[in-house]
């Protein structure tokens, strides 16, 4: 006989875990338990079935139980829901919602893979019919549903974080008018503030009303039916509410048994996703991760790693030999209309809290060589440690390709390297896969420059926030400087700084400014060698400045 | 009536603004510019500069490697 492994939760960790322990001791006999009608499904695809661009439900389900069983030749029971662990009996109570009735099923391992659910704030209203989260196959349905019948003219996303913005662009592709409410200063939270107000940017010229620093009340309704959004500072009709304000680990099970949670509220695991209690596991969103730059847990409910955690707890549960996740990097990255955003390791905010001295910088480049048709901008910041020169992190936003250098900057830093050595790889290049000097590259060329005291810069943040208290020059040509710049600003074309600069106070420091950060550079070097001290260039240029412009 | 071409493709800095600037000033009002570009700033950065400039955007055409634009000189 082998050995008894009961799974609950059946959408990536869950089926995983079951999958590998199955291939590593096909004696096993697995039982996989969820109170879902679907497994394996592709959660991450949902806004785009929202949007049609998924068309057919089948294809978001990647296995159904049948198939699975088929494929692996474990059981699936759809529609049972586990109640309480007997963790000194090894047994878990299950019901099955379909007939009610209750079995006791033994384990001698068992793995916890309950996953995440919508964190839905308790206001008045959020039972109306037309709001929903975005979180299993049932949600998606009814909304698309809805979308399908022409019921919806008009949606409003609740949280400006990825499923949000995603059902934002698939419901402005069905030519809804939709509106976002994002409590904090900016969508895209995790991401800094210039990185996200460039996103935010892109979104409201695509058509997307956006409302961040604003808080939603309650939400009303008539005869049952959602009908209007009430936030701090309006009135937003709607006959579709997106509750996107967050997921939260599902622990109810864990707790009951008191299986410690790590200070993120997920289930602790060490890193061989062992809990505190002997025999068992937990994988994918409902458990916490450890951030692998600054060694603390943290919580990032991701397929790419609850994929992972499912292979290394299946692993461990059929051998003896121990396979082990030290941790992640919470890489994300998200699509929005023709816009690619992502994010590895920490942000300049994360950073600085964790402790570290930062230095970044924020780089625009293009992801193909200049004369080669159909390239594209993208902007990178680059986190590092001012000590160590460590990369801790990375941001690239544009229309260009961003996974590369995301990919490339996360394997990097993985392996703990300095922006020396980012400097150096050795790239793919060919026009019309990349630039001679890759943008990750160029990013890391800039951040040295910083580090060793070559140039110094201002990010816009820092600009927007002290914009009285400096000279703004901007060194285009007359016809770039008419098309808009950073306000205050006056134009000394950088051909004509030499002669012009006189006119200039060398008391008072001087922020250089041109379409993304090189011209300025040349100039600042021009202003050192007149004698100008106190000189710093707009990191980023006009192009990477999300404020308004004059 | 006279027309200027302009191929702006792989300008970036200093970018094509600058080249249509340029010949906005050599042209007479009434004249025709057209112009090819691949930077996809372009676009945006156009439409301000006939808005400031009193020049007539006649045509814009974005496509996947390059925007066009057809200005009348006023």
């Amino acid at each position: 006989m082998g050995e008894k492994i009961l799974v609950i939760g059946a959408v990536a960790a869950g089926t995983k875990a079951a999958a590998k322990i199955k291939r590593e001791n096909p004696k096993a006999q697995i039982v996989v338990v969820t109170r879902d009608e679907y497994i394996s499904y592709a959660g991450c695809g949902l806004p785009y079935y929202i949007g049609g661009v998924i068309e057919e439900k089948k294809e978001l389900v990647v296995k159904t139980p049948e198939d699975f069983k088929l494929l692996t030749g474990i059981d699936v029971l759809t529609k049972h829901e586990a109640l309480k662990i007997h963790k000194e009996a090894k047994t878990v109570e299950v019901e099955d919602m379909t007939t009610g009735e209750i079995k006791e099923y033994k384990y001698d391992k068992l793995v916890i893979a309950t996953g995440a659910s919508p964190f839905i704030p308790p206001i008045e209203g959020r039972d109306l019919k037309g709001v929903f989260s975005v979180r299993t196959v049932n949600d998606a349905l009814a909304i698309r549903e809805l979308v399908d019948q022409g019921a919806v003219k008009k949606a409003v996303v609740v949280g400006g974080g990825f499923i949000g913005l995603e059902v934002a662009e698939n419901l402005h592709e069905k030519n809804i008018e939709v509106s976002i409410v994002e409590l904090i200063s900016h969508i895209l939270p995790p991401f800094d503030e210039e990185i996200a107000l460039y996103a935010q940017n892109y979104m409201a010229d695509k058509g997307v009303n956006i409302y961040t620093g604003e808080k939603v009340l309650s939400l009303e309704g008539k005869d049952g039916r959602v009908s209007k959004v009430i936030t701090d500072k309006r009135e937003i009709a709607a006959d579709l509410v997106i509750m996107s304000v967050g997921v939260r680990p599902n622990t109810e099970l864990a707790k009951e048994i008191g299986l410690e949670l790590g200070p993120t509220g997920a289930i602790r695991v060490n890193e061989y996703m062992e809990t505190s209690e002997r025999d068992i596991y937990a994988v994918g969103d409902c458990a916490e991760n450890m951030n692998l730059i600054t060694g603390q847990p943290a919580w990032y409910p991701m397929g790419s790693t609850a994929n992972k955690m499912g292979r290394v707890a299946g692993i461990n549960i059929a051998n003896e030999e121990k396979d082990s996740l030290k941790g992640v990097l919470g890489t994300t990255i998200v699509k929005l209309f023709k816009l690619n955003a992502g994010k590895t390791g920490l942000s300049e905010r994360d950073a600085r809290k964790a402790g570290f001295e930062v230095e970044t910088a924020l780089v625009p480049a293009n992801d193909r060589a200049h004369y080669y048709p159909g390239y594209r901008e993208i902007i990178t910041k680059l986190v590092v440690d001012k000590k160590t020169h460590k990369i801790l992190g990375a941001q690239v936003i544009g229309e260009g390709v961003v996974d590369k250098p995301m990919d490339i900057i996360a394997t990097a830093i993985t392996f703990g390297a300095k922006v020396e050595d980012l400097e150096k790889l050795d790239l793919a290049y060919a026009p019309p896969f990349s630039t001679a000097m890759a943008s990750t590259i160029l990013a890391a060329n800039v951040l040295r420059n910083k580090l060793t005291g070559r140039v110094q810069g201002i990010n816009p943040v820092e600009l927007k926030n002290r914009l009285h208290e400096v000279q703004i020059v901007d060194v285009r040509d007359e016809g770039s400087f008419m098309v808009g710049t950073i306000p205050g600003a006056v134009n000394i074309p950088s051909g004509e700084l030499y002669m012009r600069a006189h006119a200039l106070d060398k008391h008072k420091e001087i922020v250089l400014v041109c379409k993304i950060g090189k011209n300025a550079y040349l100039s600042y070097l021009k202003l050192k060698e007149l004698g100008f001290e106190n000189v710093k260039i707009l990191e980023g240029g006009t192009n990477a400045y999300p404020y308004e412009k004059e | 009536m006279a027309e200027f071409n302009l191929n702006c493709k792989g300008l970036q800095c200093p970018g094509p603004i600058m080249q249509v600037f340029k010949t906005a000033k050599e042209a007479q009002p009434g004249d025709i510019i057209h112009v090819k570009v691949t930077d996809r700033g372009f676009a945006k950065d156009i439409q301000a500069w006939c808005k400031k400039t009193g020049n007539e955007m006649l045509e814009l055409v974005e496509s996947e490697t390059e925007i066009y634009a057809k200005i009348l000189r006023k």
